[in-house]
């Protein structure tokens, strides 16, 4: 199934055209498996997939990886991954760690893609004043936003 | 955030697809915001707030 309408792909190629440096976006799903296993189901893991993939398709800077949550139990860790569909999105200019858990529907779909094209330019919309007291951050910083598809 | 500095970890979680946490964190409304497991607010607030949530999470007497 198709997520994104014509209409999507034109408006979204267009936004890709700002799109400077490369950007990895690592994503983790289970093995898609016709057996239904109760307490193992990942609702969204397909379609969130699904959904990664007809973006990463629209631009040569976005490379999509598609890991197993379980397979590779080692990789996850490295990520922090402790649930699925989980996505973490890296670039040469993002410092930290960006991750979407869950599958990013609706106005967080467009999140992502503002998300997308920050750590492709590897600049952030923050003022100079946040961007100066960040800087002397040195010790972890977790921030979690929840959030439910509108 | 997570641009700007090596140690910022920034998440976004589907809440609706992770009911533990829902219930971990009490989430009665969205959006919300947990810095740090520490302190924590509900709604989008200005960006120079958002930073006194992140000054507020390194002080010594944090809580939410």
């Amino acid at each position: 199934m198709a997520f994104l309408s014509a209409d999507n792909l034109t408006e979204i190629k267009h936004l890709f055209e700002g799109l400077t440096g490369d950007v990895r976006l690592i994503y983790f799903t289970q093995r898609e498996s016709p057996l239904y296993i109760p307490g193992h189901e990942c609702e969204t893991c397909k379609d969130t997939r699904t959904l990664l993939e007809e973006v990463a398709a629209l631009s040569e800077k976005i490379t999509l990886e598609v890991h197993d949550f379980v397979a590779e139990s080692q990789l996850a860790h490295e990520y922090g991954i402790d649930r699925i569909p989980a996505l973490v999105m890296t670039a040469d200019g993002v410092k930290g760690t960006i991750r979407y858990f869950g599958m990013p529907s609706g106005y967080e779909f467009s999140v992502l893609l503002g998300s997308l094209l920050d750590a492709s330019q590897g600049k952030s919309e923050l003022s100079e004043a946040s961007i100066e007291t960040l800087s002397s951050v040195d010790k972890n910083l977790h921030i979690q936003v929840f959030v439910t598809p509108t | 955030m997570a641009i700007e500095n090596e140690h910022v970890m920034a998440d976004v979680v589907e809440v609706n697809e992770f009911p533990h946490l829902a219930q971990r964190y009490v989430i009665r409304g969205v959006p919300k915001t947990v810095i740090n497991e520490s302190v924590e607010f509900v709604g989008n607030v200005p960006e120079s707030q958002f930073m006194e949530h992140i000054q507020r999470a390194f002080s010594p007497s944090a809580s939410s």
